[in-house]
Formats: structure tokens, C-alpha cells, sequence
């Protein structure tokens, strides 16, 4: 057997090309062969932590055009972006398969809202010049309403790596998840997939919390009337699905100032679309409110002479 | 991986096609027998044609050798045209739709020119099949609707709901060849179970009639690929449950902004060939268009010419009656 476990979950595995040592992280799925660049895919067995992915959404962006999109994303952060920005070195451009909860239920909800219907009312008032005018307004009428909404709840993605938090990939979807196919090894070659490293359980609880937030939106939507407030829900999800699925995401690190850190950029790997925390200059912005101030002192000084 | 035979949604119990990933409905993904791995194993993907590495290249959607060029695609995504399933036969014959035609032209009402049915002369006569979805399904209905029902100051009250809703054999017309209205017309008038799933011969021009030239039959096929039936298949439920719930379950007479969102359970879908025949006839050197169902000669539809003059008549025989009325009135 040409594999051994070190304590750490690494894998020391043989490059099935030219037998060379090649170390495979825990936490990924594939390695590149140092000295004649084949790629390895291992499989490890299914436990309960680990599953083996069941879908994935193969790249449609490559290396160069990644680049491409990435660079133009720095230079158009708007003008109070650092300067730096436009010349950043791109270090590091890595195509990810970043592991993910797809999550479905259908979702039993109650709800109780205010409705607001409109009606107009002609009503006569006396004119700053003494005589009696009429004007229509429009009045609304507040009724109570309850219901039930039940629908089904699909393509609902969390994040499963802990290198990629949930807030960071939400940045770059929408996927179109009509472009995933089963899972199959042949996709990984030349990529890095990583091995899901956060709890199914805490993924499932992150789910619930972003139904819960469309459900408030799909509510807010099929009120009837002109107007509503207090929409207040709770609902039940049953017949839950979550599986695990592959996303591809393009990860940069662009240097752009030898003090401050890199920054992230996240690129989708289907769309295109990029994201990243922008660092703003401190300089330009504090030039912005001094010019700011400046005009307003000036205003106010012509107004008082 | 094996494919474990799964015919119908766990969770919805929609059948599921050969080849989805998920379930049209719900988005439950469709279940493999999971392979029961015990060992650790190490892949290496090898060119079929020159035995080195490959890498999964996203401009060739597969995996590509660096050295000989050549691309072993990935199982793509099977999103096919739609076929239809089932063919209905014609038990209405070329003369039998003439018969037809005439005597729906005979009881079209008085306005129509009293000539009509003598001097109409059939042009063409084409046999179509025309192809349509039927639709079974159970729905669970959520509605809110604005109604006049217990309004107060406004003209409008609020109102929400909830319904079980079955549907059973609702048609979708998918044709080219025909209107909506005239495959609405044609909907409920066919023997559903007189279908066979083989495609009948279609026999080709047949020889010139005195009564007007028969031209080849047509088949029509569906255009549409699966997924895009499926968003128009679920639209047309929203569209009829919508419907069904503003005409039986909102109260009051007056409604607006009906809304719906449904669950489904067991949506079967089936695609039809329907038999028709579509007729050009003459009146008076103008060309009307009239449809005649394949399996019931009593289903004509269409449109035919008014008889202006009888409309006149009829119009200043009214004013007429109306003139003397009010000479009546204000001699008095």
C-alpha cells in the first residue's frame, strides 16, 4: 500500500506518474505532484464528518481570464480605495472546488400581518385666501390578517470550509445551479478540493437562519392591500435535504501596500463575479472631508458677509 | 457510481426522469447507491490517447491532454427536446370533417350570410397532429386575495387562505400550428385512453378531391427542451390554481391581487400528438380558417364571415322602434 497516515491526517501518498513522495494536506482532496506536476486525487472512506461530495459545479472561468476579472475588479474599487490597488501584485491565484451545504425543506409557515388598503376622501378646507377649497386625500384602512404560506424551499448554500466563511461566499453567488453535475473525480484534476471542515449540524442551523430570512422576503411579497406592517411569521421546515456539493471559486491574494496585509479576493468560478473586503485609504478619505468642511466654511462666510 | 432505479421523488412523489439530477419540483436531489469505500484511494486521470496526465480544462468543459490534445468530455446534462409519448388517432376521416364543417356553418345563428353554407367552398384540408402537455398534480394552495367581502371605508378587505387542490388532465398547448383559443376549443374532446405510443403512418399527399386539394398530414414536434417545459408546466399551475382560487375560494364577487404559492405533490406530466384537422374555406373571395377536432366531428372551431346587411337591418329596426317610442313620450 503506498499510502501512510501521519498523526496529523496528512497523507503521504506516491505519485501514481513517477513515484515521487507526495504529501496531501488533510483537509484537501488532491495534490500536485512537485516534481513531474501529475495531479493525485485521493478518496478517502465515508465517515460520519467526512462525506463524499454528491454534486459539483465544474469551472467555466480560467486561469488567465480570472486574472483579468480580478485585476479589473481592484482598479474599479471607486475613488476611495487605496492607490495601491491598481498595481497590486496578484500572488497566489488558486482555482478552489470550496465544499458546501445545498439545503431544501419545504417550509410550513403562520403568519399574522397588518394590511393597509387605500381609499380616498374628498374633504374641503379653508385657503389662505379666506374661501372654502375641496381636495381629495388618500386615507388607509388598517385590517388584521392571518394565514398560512407553505411552499417548497430549494438552493439554499452554505458554506462548509472553514477557510471560506459563509458571509465570504455568499459575496460571490448566485451559482447557477443548473450547471452542477454528480460528482466525479475527473472533475478535480488541476484543482484544489477541499474536504468539508466545518459540522453538518452547525451548517444545517446556518441554513435555517438564511430560510428564515427569504421566507420574510417571499412573505413580505404576497401581502395583499397597499400597504402592510408587522408581518410577523414562524414556520416549521420538515423533510429536510442537505448534501454536499463542490462550488469553484477562484482565490487571490493581492499585495498592494508592503505595510498593510493582503487582502482576499474571491472570484466565481462559473460567473465571473469577484469579491473581496476593499481597503480604503485613510489619506484620501480625510482629504475628502477637509475639501468637505472647507466648502462649507466657505459657503457660510459669503452668506455672512 | 451505481444508479439506484428511482422512479418517483421521495419527498414529492413526482416521477423523475431519466437523467435528473433533481427532482422538477421540489429539488430533492435524485439518490445514488452510495459506493462503500473502505480503503483510501489515489486516482490519476490518464489520457485514453497518449497515457499521460490530464486536467479537467473549463473551456473544454472535460479533461484535456496537454500534449495530444485530445478532450474526454464529462457525462453531460441530459436537457433533451421534449418527445412525445403518445400518439391519438384520427377516428374522423377526410369527408366526415367536410360534413363537419358544414354543419357548423349551418348553425352558426341568424347573423350570418343565409348563403353561408351553400357557397362555402373548402380550399385546403390539412391533418395535424398537434402536441400538447397533459399535467396531473395535487397542490397545496396558500392564497391571499383583495375581495369586496367585508370592506369597510376602503373599497378592499384582505383575505388569506388555504386550499388542497387536485388537477387532473389540464392541457398545455405546445403547438405552433394552432391558437391557444383553438386548442382550448379542441381540449376535453379527446379519448385520452385511444392513445398508442408509437407513432401512427403518416400516409403521404393524397390525391386531388373535387371538393378541394388534401395536403400531406403533419406532425408536429415539440420544440421546447425539458427544462423549459418544465418552467412553463409550473407556471401554468400557478396560473390555474390561481384561477380556481379566485373563482371558488375568495369570497365576495369583486377580486384583486390574488396571489398563490403552492406545494406539489405528484406531478405527472405526459406529452401528447393530437389529431386535428385545420381547414381553409372560401367565402365570397375571402379565406376564413376553421379547425375540426380528429376524434369528435361535433368540434368544429373557427371563424366566419357576418352578413352586414342582416346587421343593419336589425340595427335600424331597433332605432326605429326606439324613434317611435320617444315620438310617443313627448307628443304626450
Amino acid at each position: 500500500m503506498d499510502v501512510s497516515a501521519e498523526a496529523s491526517g496528512a497523507l503521504e501518498v506516491r505519485c501514481r506518474n513517477c513515484g515521487a513522495a507526495v504529501v496531501v494536506e488533510a483537509h484537501l482532496k488532491t495534490a500536485e505532484c512537485a516534481y513531474c506536476g501529475s495531479h493525485s486525487i485521493v478518496e478517502r472512506p465515508s465517515e460520519p464528518g467526512r462525506e463524499e461530495p454528491v454534486l459539483a459545479l465544474p469551472f467555466v472561468v480560467e486561469r488567465e481570464r480570472a486574472q483579468a476579472l480580478v485585476r479589473r475588479w481592484l482598479a474599479s474599487r471607486g475613488a476611495f480605495a487605496h492607490s495601491g490597488l491598481k498595481a497590486a501584485a496578484l500572488e497566489n491565484v488558486r482555482g478552489v472546488y470550496v465544499p458546501a451545504y445545498l439545503y431544501g425543506a419545504v417550509a410550513e409557515t403562520r403568519y399574522t400581518a397588518r394590511i393597509g388598503e387605500n381609499y380616498t376622501v374628498t374633504e374641503s378646507y379653508t385657503g389662505s385666501d379666506g374661501k372654502t377649497h375641496t381636495r381629495t386625500v388618500t386615507k388607509t384602512e388598517w385590517r388584521d390578517l392571518a394565514g398560512r404560506y407553505d411552499r417548497y424551499v430549494a438552493d439554499v448554500l452554505v458554506s462548509a470550509s472553514r477557510g471560506i466563511p459563509n458571509d465570504e461566499l455568499e459575496a460571490v453567488e448566485p451559482f447557477d445551479l443548473r450547471g452542477m453535475r454528480r460528482y466525479s473525480p475527473a472533475m478535480l484534476p488541476g484543482w484544489i478540493a477541499e474536504e468539508p471542515s466545518l459540522d453538518r449540524e452547525a451548517c444545517r442551523a446556518q441554513a435555517h437562519a438564511e430560510t428564515e430570512g427569504s421566507l420574510g422576503r417571499w412573505l413580505a411579497e404576497f401581502m395583499p392591500g397597499d400597504a402592510h406592517e408587522n408581518l410577523r411569521f414562524e414556520s416549521s421546515l420538515r423533510d429536510e435535504v442537505i448534501d454536499l456539493v463542490l462550488l469553484p471559486v477562484w482565490v487571490s491574494v493581492a499585495k498592494y501596500s508592503p505595510e498593510k496585509p493582503a487582502v482576499r479576493v474571491l472570484l466565481n468560478g462559473q460567473t465571473g463575479e469577484a469579491a473581496g473586503k476593499v481597503p480604503l485609504s485613510a489619506t484620501k478619505i480625510a482629504l475628502a472631508v477637509a475639501l468637505g468642511l472647507a466648502l462649507v466654511l466657505a459657503i457660510v462666510l459669503a452668506f455672512a458677509t | 457510481m451505481t444508479e439506484a432505479t428511482v422512479t418517483r421523488c421521495a419527498r414529492c412523489d413526482s416521477p423523475i426522469e431519466r437523467g435528473d439530477l433533481r427532482c422538477a419540483v421540489c429539488a430533492e436531489v435524485v439518490p445514488t447507491a452510495p459506493e462503500a469505500r473502505g480503503d483510501v484511494a489515489v486516482l490519476l486521470m490518464r489520457c485514453a490517447g497518449c497515457s499521460a496526465a490530464v486536467t479537467f480544462d473549463p473551456a473544454a468543459q472535460g479533461l484535456a491532454c496537454a500534449f495530444c490534445s485530445s478532450v474526454m468530455y464529462l457525462e453531460t446534462l441530459a436537457d433533451p427536446l421534449e418527445e412525445t409519448q403518445v400518439w391519438l388517432p384520427f377516428t374522423v376521416d377526410h369527408d366526415a370533417a367536410r360534413a363537419a364543417l358544414r354543419r357548423w356553418l349551418s348553425r352558426l345563428g341568424w347573423f350570418r350570410p343565409s348563403d353561408l353554407t351553400r357557397a362555402a367552398r373548402v380550399e385546403a384540408l390539412r391533418p395535424l397532429w398537434w402536441v400538447a402537455w397533459t399535467f396531473d398534480v395535487e397542490a397545496r394552495v396558500s392564497w391571499t386575495a383583495d375581495s369586496d367581502a367585508g370592506s369597510g371605508r376602503a373599497a378592499w378587505a384582505p383575505h388569506a387562505g388555504r386550499v388542497d387542490l387536485r388537477f387532473d388532465d389540464i392541457l398545455v398547448c405546445a403547438s405552433r400550428g394552432l391558437s391557444d383559443a383553438e386548442a382550448a376549443a379542441l381540449a376535453g374532446r379527446y379519448d385520452l385512453a385511444s392513445g398508442a405510443t408509437q407513432p401512427p403512418e403518416v400516409a403521404g399527399a393524397t390525391a386531388v378531391g373535387t371538393a378541394g386539394a388534401v395536403a400531406p398530414a403533419v406532425m408536429e414536434q415539440f420544440d421546447v427542451q425539458r427544462s423549459a417545459a418544465r418552467r412553463r408546466i409550473l407556471s401554468e399551475i400557478d396560473r390555474a390554481a390561481a384561477d380556481v382560487v379566485a373563482e371558488e375560494h375568495v369570497p365576495g364577487t369583486r377580486q384583486r391581487k390574488v396571489k398563490v404559492a403552492s406545494l406539489l405533490r405528484g406531478l405527472e406530466t405526459k406529452r401528447w400528438a393530437l389529431p386535428a384537422y385545420v381547414m381553409a374555406y372560401r367565402y365570397k373571395d375571402e379565406l376564413y380558417r376553421a379547425v375540426v377536432c380528429g376524434q369528435d366531428a361535433g368540434c368544429v372551431t373557427g371563424r366566419a364571415p357576418y352578413s352586414v346587411a342582416k346587421i343593419v337591418v336589425v340595427v335600424g329596426v331597433v332605432l326605429a322602434g326606439v324613434g317611435v317610442v320617444l315620438a310617443m313620450v313627448a307628443g304626450r
